[in-house]
């Protein structure tokens, strides 16, 4: 046994490690990760590490890298990340799997698909897409260009899409989907001028339903709402924050593409980030718009149980956590 | 001035033209001095073509006269024009020396 | 200052023309060498573009050959799965440029029940090749594009280039050839035999392409992909277009587009671009795969040399024209410099210096020539001048020589009316102009008693100081003779023979005088050769006196003298004058005359003897205006009023 001196001034050490433990405890440790590779599609998140608005709110976040090789549902799923991002119909379908996935934040709230054809091929109006070769994403993605086929009794031949333009850009199909924000640049990238293509927005023929949203665990919201919110209203912020400042956003989006090597450039990145503040509902007066609305909602599902991904629809009020109200408690 | 001068028989003739004035008196005094000196001493003084003679042309035939009387000679005139023949009548030099009206006149006489 | 600017406009004109011609003959050296390096650059890149493009080709379509033949062979004939796991070893092991292959059917093509089939060779890191199955639920390939490119277009395609996803940082591109089974007449798709390239030693050949310093080759795929650039962030990452893009220039996309299209072609870049300067940039196809090759020439450092050359150039030009310059400016001064002294010469002599000798200037060109010049022209004027001197001294005291005879005239010839008791008896004026060089004119008037007045108008033949004595003394002869009572003709003999003596010049005098009785009007006079004074009675007409002749004074002793005698009556009037009255000449060369005389005389016949006097002295002066006076002019007017005591 040591003296009391000694004794006294571990017993201060020990106190004030357990200080500090409570002052870590203070800032909760959250992870996220993106439904898809660093790009500017997910700026607004990246921007709001990089500029310390989750710190203000008391939240480390520790964000992930997503990619093709696992959807963000499964990190979601295995508890390998909080929070993640992910379409409003591969969240439906996963919440109907039975996923106990929350949305509590609805980031865009408009769809970004397009179909792309090459003027040459003779298309001007989507009736001219009757019997053509069209490429379509799988799963999610395909619902609404498959419900346009159906609305306007168009006959066509569909072949899988995966993650390039290249068949399209080739003359192997005369129609791509595209995501107005990444692919259709991709495809002026490769040389194309604009006035050779002809796009059809989904959302301009009736299709326009929410893409991109928040989601989490309905334990994790639970077990914390307010870090929750914190987490949606930070990433607001830095959404905010990255269109007032685009450079130095796209500083930031380059940042994440070096560290993960990849094939992209600052000006499609550039591009993207664009086109997000087109989609990204961000109210003028300030404050935040998340909240997924129910029409928006039930004709998303009503599509996937059309087109069979869906067997029942998942309840609104159990899908969604709506982060305003959370707030006022 | 013209003087042209040119011995015919016993003659020295003297043509003078022009002006005997005092610019050419002494001109004239000199051109018949000459020819005394070069043993002349009839001398005709032909003034066919003199159109004025001063008071200075006076003096220097004069000069001329009293020359060739102290050598014996005599000096003539002819073909005095009207101003010349006004002031030889003037000065009475008709009294002094013979003027005959023509040259051929001076040279029949002796 | 006026010398500076000799030396200066030379200077000037020389060096303007010769920078003129310099940078003429350099503008056009400097243009042609620069198109010449041009040329040359472009048609070195040209060159080795196309053999680095061969070159490449040449790999890749060898490579492409394997797929070729295999696809072929499996259109022919059905294999056993070993015999497909085996060719597709045997492409990779065959073909060290071949990294993996496969052989991919299409779903439940090659047997039933095998949805995927896809034998799949590859060489590993250490060399050793393996063999696995491609295609699972994870790995669908029948949506990649080394599958459905070829599938979809029924033609073997290359790939875009690609990270291999063995976790290398290798470039990949996979050739794929579609394979068909003839069934029934018709041909069905069947698979694809493809293999995958390393581009490494590609992006080597082209890497090692280094022209100049900053001059490299870039290799483009399809989609204008960068597959090999100096700056390894762009590669697989940037296209030309999103270079294009960034720069904001649509010649740059223009180009990447008819890259893309196998165009070829040469086109001049500003800086900035795909180099930091202007550069030329030479493109041509790999019209086998649809890639680009792309060499760029940095257009300042290819024309270095020239300009290194050209900077050469201009410095020998401007030292050149700087020692020109001195050189000039020497031999201007050359000039200048005498031209200096002879000007500080002449100034000196024009100050009349003329003693100033000029530099001696030496030279056999025109500046010694002029120097000489203005030697000879000194001592000329200083010759002239000295000369002129002794001639205006010359004059001068001839001047003074006149000035002191005409004084001497002058102050012989009374002025003044005599005092006369008879003084309203006759009226008597005389006027003597004398002329520049005086002719010794001279009048005398005087009452040699109370009732008789005595007058004489004489005209001396020489001229100056003699003729000036000899009129003095005539007059004084005159007078003093005249005054013992003695008639005119006395007067005269007298005065000759006194004058007689002593005169070798042959001086003499003409003389007209008169004895006027101022009681009775009776005038006795007499002549020596003198002009015939004119008479102007009352009631008649002027005419000319006749004269007793007479000889002129002082040359024969022998001359006799003669009186004549007239009665005046009063009123008449008698003008005695000499010929500078009737001999003054005008501008035309004419004679006064006589007539001229007599007709001024007839109109003024009314006026008094001054009156007279004045009027024909006018007359003269008129007629001979212009023309110097040559001879003295006298006229002396008697009128006979004869008016009692």
């Amino acid at each position: 046994m040591r003296t009391v001196a000694e004794v006294i001034t571990v017993f201060f050490f020990i106190l004030a490690m357990l200080g500090n433990a409570n002052a870590d405890q203070d800032r909760r440790q959250v992870s996220f990760v993106p439904q898809w590779l660093p790009q500017a599609q997910f700026a607004g998140y990246y921007v709001a590490f990089e500029k310390g608005f989750y710190e203000r709110y008391g939240l480390e976040v520790d964000i992930l890298r997503g990619g093709p090789e696992r959807p963000s549902a499964e990190w979601l799923k295995n508890g390998a990340a909080d929070f993640a991002t992910m379409f409003l119909s591969t969240a439906i379908v996963e919440r109907a799997k039975g996923t106990r996935l929350v949305n509590v934040g609805q980031i865009l709230s408009r769809s970004s698909q397009v179909l792309i054809a090459k003027k040459s091929s003779g298309i001007n109006s989507w009736q001219d897409l009757r019997g053509k070769k069209i490429q379509l994403w799988g799963a999610e993605l395909s619902i609404m260009p498959t419900a346009l086929f159906r609305r306007y009794g168009l006959q066509v031949t569909v072949i899988p899409q995966t993650s390039t333009v290249n068949l399209f850009l080739r003359g192997g199909v005369d129609v791509v989907s595209a995501m107005w924000y990444n692919e259709y640049h991709a495809i002026l990238d490769a040389g194309v001028e604009p006035e050779d293509l002809v796009v059809f927005h989904l959302s301009d023929l009736g299709f326009n339903l929410p893409e991109d949203g928040i989601y989490c665990l309905e334990t994790t919201f639970k077990k914390d709402p307010q870090t929750c919110c914190g987490f949606v209203r930070a990433s607001l912020e830095g959404w905010r924050y990255a269109f007032d400042h685009e450079e130095e956003a796209l500083d930031i989006v380059m940042k994440y593409v070096n560290e993960a090597k990849l094939p992209t450039n600052r000006p499609h990145q550039k591009w993207m980030l664009e086109h997000m503040r087109e989609v990204i509902n961000l109210p003028e007066s300030g404050g935040y718009q998340t909240l997924l609305k129910e029409d928006d909602y039930k004709a998303v599902a009503g599509e996937l149980m059309a087109n069979g991904l869906i067997v029942t629809i998942p309840a609104y009020s159990d899908f969604l956590e709506n982060c305003a109200a959370a707030n006022e408690k | 001035m013209e003087l042209k001068g040119y011995k015919q028989d016993k003659f020295f003739i003297v043509k003078a033209s022009g002006r005997l004035d005092a610019t050419t008196a002494t001109e004239f005094e000199k051109f018949c001095l000459e020819s005394i000196q070069q043993g002349e001493s009839m001398l005709v003084v032909d003034l066919a073509g003199l159109e004025y003679m001063s008071s200075a042309g006076l003096r220097s035939i004069l000069v001329v006269g009293k020359k060739l009387k102290s050598a014996g000679g005599s000096l003539s005139f002819s073909s005095l024009t009207p101003n010349v023949a006004h002031v030889f009548s003037i000065s009475s030099f008709g009294s002094m020396f013979t003027v005959y009206d023509s040259l051929e006149k001076a040279l029949g006489n002796s | 200052m006026k010398n500076r600017g000799l030396a200066f406009k030379l200077i000037l004109f020389t060096l303007s023309g010769t920078m003129a011609v310099l940078l003429a003959a350099f503008a056009y050296f400097y243009h042609s060498s620069k198109d010449s390096m041009m040329q040359y650059a472009e048609e070195n890149a040209r060159n080795l573009t196309h053999s680095t493009v061969y070159q490449i080709e040449k790999v890749l379509v060898g490579v492409g050959k394997v797929p070729l033949n295999y696809a072929s062979l499996l259109s022919g004939r059905n294999f056993e799965a070993e015999d497909i796991v085996r060719i597709v070893e045997r492409m990779v092991s065959a073909n060290p440029e071949i990294y993996g292959a496969a052989i991919a059917f299409e779903p439940d093509a090659f047997a039933a029940g095998a949805h995927y089939f896809a034998p799949y060779c590859c060489r590993k890191h250490d060399g050793h090749l393996t063999n696995v199955m491609l295609g699972d639920a994870s790995y669908h390939y029948f949506t990649m594009d080394w599958y459905q490119i070829p599938r979809e277009l029924n033609q073997a395609a290359w790939t875009e280039p690609y990270y291999d996803e063995g976790g290398g940082n290798m470039i990949m591109a996979s050739f794929s050839v579609p394979f068909y089974k003839g069934k029934d007449g018709e041909k069905r798709f069947q698979g694809v035999v493809t293999s995958n390239i390393a581009l490494n030693g590609l992006q080597e050949i082209v890497s090692a392409i280094r022209l100049y310093r900053s001059g490299y080759a870039f290799l483009i795929s399809r989609n204008g992909v960068f597959i090999t650039h100096p700056d390894s962030r762009l590669v697989m990452t940037n296209s030309i277009f999103s270079i294009a893009e960034e720069k904001k220039s649509s010649l740059l996309r223009r180009i990447g587009k008819d890259m893309i299209n196998g165009g070829e072609g040469l086109v001049a870049l500003q800086s900035g671009l795909l180099l930091r300067d202007k550069c030329r940039l030479y493109y041509a196809p790999l019209s086998s795969i649809g890639w680009s090759l792309g060499v760029v020439i940095p257009e300042h450092e290819l024309l270095e040399g020239v300009n290194r050359l050209g900077r050469m150039v201009i410095l020998i030009g401007l030292a050149g024209v700087f020692l020109l310059t001195i050189m000039v400016m020497l031999i201007a001064r050359t000039i200048t410099r005498p031209l200096k002294e002879l000007s500080a010469t002449t100034v000196e002599i024009a100050r009349g210096n003329l003693d100033t000798r000029l530099p001696d200037i030496l030279r056999g060109d025109e500046i010694g020539t002029l120097a000489r010049s203005f030697e000879e022209m000194r001592l000329a004027l200083k010759d002239y001048i000295k000369h002129l001197t002794e001639t205006t001294a010359a004059k001068e005291r001839i001047e003074s020589e006149l000035k002191i005879a005409r004084n001497i005239q002058m102050s012989f010839l009374p002025k003044a009316f005599p005092p006369l008791p008879g003084k309203n008896r006759m009226e008597i004026s005389a006027r003597l102009e004398p002329a520049r060089e005086i002719g010794g004119d001279l009048y005398d008037y005087s009452l040699i008693d109370d009732d008789h007045l005595f007058f004489a108008v004489g005209d001396v033949s020489d001229k100056g100081i003699p003729a000036a004595l000899f009129m003095a003394v005539t007059k004084t002869l005159l007078k003093g003779i005249a005054e013992t009572g003695m008639g005119p003709s006395v007067i005269l003999n007298r005065c000759n023979l006194e004058l007689c003596g002593e005169n070798d010049s042959m001086m003499f005098v003409t003389v007209f005088c008169g004895v006027l009785d101022l009681r009775t009007g009776r005038l006795k006079y007499s002549n020596a050769g003198h002009e015939h004074p004119i008479i102007v009675r009352r009631d008649g007409q002027p005419e000319f006196l006749p004269v007793p002749e007479g000889f002129l004074l002082g040359v024969e002793e022998a001359s006799s003298y003669q009186t004549m005698e007239i009665e005046l009556k009063p009123g008449d009037m008698l003008i005695v004058y000499t010929d500078g009255v009737t001999e003054a000449v005008n501008a035309a060369g004419e004679l006064y005359s006589h007539e001229n005389l007599m007709a001024t005389v007839r109109s003024c016949s009314s006026l008094s003897a001054e009156g007279i006097a004045t009027e024909i002295l006018a007359s003269v002066k008129l007629f001979s205006s212009g023309i110097p006076q040559a001879d003295d002019i006298t006229v002396l007017s008697l009128s006979f009023t004869g008016a009692k005591v």
